[in-house]
């Protein structure tokens, strides 16, 4: 019997209500607010209550499909980057930098969220950044 | 208390203990284990209050044979008599350690998360229903303005679920408040007040009035108060207090013959 539980922060908007996982024996059974997280005070909204609902989903990508052919084809991480890559390349060279923006979100932390930018301005070439929090 | 739960789990008088243990400055629960004996010295007594009880049906509802110590305070006692008569845990799955908690003779406040609620607004005070009041003070408003100021509490529902998902003895698994037919979906506030009256219905008998549904209520609505009232009116009805009793609710009708002698309703 392992019964475990995980202190985290909700994942779904940027105010980063702190919750608890139940987890027994390795699965996510619940969530319930932490009581006494400064942010949420024990309180929690219907997103964050759901939230091992998602973790636990039948419907949860859990490796990068292609699509191709107007088919989605599974593949691994390494020939999907290659893919991405390609393709940014040639729309790059073909219409320029700034016909390719970059959508950041609440949902990655502060350091994934500027490497999101710096990979924008610096390796696409682009000022066109946007984060779904600038509202 | 870290010694009686020592000697629990060495002797195997129980398999594991649903305690709570310091994590990064929080007071989280914890389930303690005879094979991280040790861990038991940092057992503590949590301000903050996790419903234990529903943690430890989960763990029976996979682990039968399990038996399981917990944390008791005065309101998991209550939860866990009604848990019990409601077939959610059976009165040999679980033990005890007994931990005084709510305000009594000797001690005027309780050592739990649910110290005092909070000061309400004067907007709330002119307009809606002061967490604090008692029923009587409720009871006071003409009926037209006891109506208005619960739906402005209702109203204000975001319809979070919390007040469900916290309850410790909310364990059914089709929930009537996810019934299309009954509430309907895609609105907000939902349908008020059907949403919590509907919630309110199913607590007789049932709500052992721990406070957690409030504690949860990112809106501040009075729920403990709301529920207060149906446990009242049950008791009148039925003679039956929740939470205090080990016989089953006049409710719980599957499996036993109903022997209810409902007393006509007394106009106050």
């Amino acid at each position: 019997m392992d019964c475990r539980f995980v202190p985290s922060v909700c994942s779904y908007c940027g105010t980063g209500c702190g919750v608890l996982y139940e987890v027994i024996d390795g699965k996510i059974h619940s969530t319930l607010p932490l009581k006494t997280h400064p942010v949420n005070q024990g309180k929690l909204c219907i997103k964050g209550w759901s939230l091992h609902e998602h973790v636990n989903s039948f419907m949860r990508l859990k490796q990068p499909l292609v699509k191709t052919f107007g088919r989605f084809i599974k593949t691994d991480w390494d020939e999907a980057i290659q893919i991405v890559a390609d393709r940014f390349r040639d729309i790059i060279s073909k219409h320029g930098p700034d016909s390719v923006g970059v959508l950041v979100s609440a949902k990655i932390t502060n350091e994934e969220n500027y490497l999101a930018q710096k990979f924008a301005r610096a390796v696409i070439g682009t000022n066109n950044v946007d984060h779904c929090a600038r509202l | 208390m870290q010694q009686t739960v020592k000697n629990w789990l060495s002797q195997g008088i129980v398999d594991i203990f649903l305690g709570y243990k310091r994590c990064h400055g929080h007071a989280l629960p914890h389930c303690f284990c005879m094979e991280k004996l040790e861990e038991v010295d940092e057992l503590v007594e949590s301000p903050a209050r996790y419903s234990l009880e529903k943690i430890a049906t989960h763990i029976a509802a996979q682990k039968p044979d399990l038996k399981i110590g917990l944390l008791a305070r005065d309101c998991n006692q209550r939860a866990l008599k009604v848990l019990t008569i409601w077939n959610q845990l059976r009165s040999d799955q679980f033990k005890m350690l007994n931990l005084n908690c709510c305000p009594s003779g000797l001690k005027k406040h309780a050592d739990c998360s649910y110290l005092e609620p909070g000061t309400p607004g004067a907007y709330k005070k002119q307009v809606g229903i002061d967490n604090t009041m008692s029923l009587n003070d409720v009871q006071a408003f003409t009926d037209e303005e006891r109506l208005s100021r619960w739906m402005y509490e209702f109203q204000k529902c975001l319809k979070c679920y919390g007040c469900r998902n916290i309850c410790p003895v909310c364990f059914c698994e089709d929930c009537s408040l996810e019934h299309n037919d009954l509430v309907g979906t895609g609105k907000l506030p939902p349908e008020v007040p059907i949403f919590h009256l509907v919630r309110a219905v199913h607590m007789a008998g049932r709500c052992i009035d721990c406070g957690l549904c409030e504690d949860a209520c990112p809106v501040d609505i009075p729920l403990r108060l709301l529920y207060r009232k149906v446990n009242d009116l049950f008791a009148e009805l039925f003679d039956y207090d929740t939470g205090i009793r080990e016989d089953p609710s006049p409710f719980n009708v599957i499996g036993t013959e109903v022997s209810l002698t409902p007393r006509p309703m007394v106009n106050q």
